[in-house]
């Protein structure tokens, strides 16, 4: 399960490290400050009004998608599965007397073709929505005993 | 943290108390907070994702309020992480101010992982008008 936020790979990410032979003795850092300027400048553009946080679980049943989203009402929760993406919408209402600060933020999650859509379920505790996606009767681990002639 | 955070922006910076025998353990993070204000109280709100009634304490002094939200889920046996964007840490807020606020009719609320406290006024600060003779 992949979060959609695709970071372009650059060649020096997929260089092998062979003790410097092929890679500058500058390319560790180098990749440390693009990581770096990638996160924080995501982070400024994208923090408050778009984005929350997202946590992934998964156990041998279900996946689990766990996202922070405190203060909003459950009918302002909208969960859609939709083409193999897991779409989180929700909007913030500011009670009346307040300046305007209706907000709304949408984040979408790709699923894989083993999650049975059909029954998905979620519940909003605490201001955190946990959706538990289960998963297909085939692709949960088996064992398959094979008989050697 | 005490000159950034003042509930009623003041030059007057306490100093630091140690030795908080109660403190829980662990690193802290700052939520997400606004305080508006009017005539009469200051409305504090404060997004504490995941936080409860009963890992939530709020105290407040002559000089701070302090909001400390602890997270109390944990993730059961069995489940695997794949991915995280959230921070297990405790919330905490402190927030300053000079003897601005009536303590005894502090009114907080958590509800869905939002608490909103009323802190009214204490009578000194309110603005009156003066008579002049």
């Amino acid at each position: 399960m992949r979060i959609i936020r695709y970071h372009q790979p650059s060649a020096r990410s997929y260089a092998p490290v062979i003790r410097g032979y092929h890679r500058s003795p500058w390319s560790g850092l180098e990749i440390e400050i693009d990581r770096l300027f990638n996160s924080t400048l995501g982070d400024f553009a994208s923090t408050s009004s778009t984005q929350f946080p997202v946590d992934l679980y998964e156990d041998k049943d279900n996946a689990f998608v766990r996202a922070e989203l405190p203060g909003v009402d459950r009918s302002d929760i909208h969960v859609e599965v939709v083409d193999g993406y897991l779409t989180i919408n929700a909007s913030r209402k500011t009670k009346d007397g307040h300046c305007g600060q209706a907000l709304s933020v949408n984040r979408s999650v790709s699923i894989p073709d083993t999650v049975q859509s059909d029954q998905v379920a979620a519940v909003y505790e605490n201001g955190v929505l946990t959706v538990t996606l289960p998963k297909r009767e085939e692709s949960k681990p088996q064992k398959i005993t094979v008989a050697v002639k | 943290m005490s000159l950034l955070n003042p509930l009623n922006p003041s030059l007057w910076r306490p100093l630091p108390t140690r030795g908080d025998a109660n403190r829980p353990e662990g690193p802290r993070q700052k939520p997400v907070y606004r305080v508006t204000e009017t005539d009469e109280a200051y409305e504090l709100t404060v997004q504490l994702p995941g936080v409860s009634k009963d890992g939530l304490a709020v105290t407040s002094d002559a000089s701070e309020i302090r909001v400390v939200g602890q997270r109390t889920w944990k993730r059961p046996e069995g489940w695997t992480t794949l991915h995280r964007e959230s921070v297990d840490s405790t919330y905490e807020l402190v927030l300053t101010h000079d003897n601005a606020v009536n303590h005894d009719h502090i009114v907080a609320e958590l509800r869905d992982g939002v608490l909103q406290v009323t802190l009214p006024k204490a009578g000194a600060i309110k603005p009156r008008k003066i008579e002049v003779n």
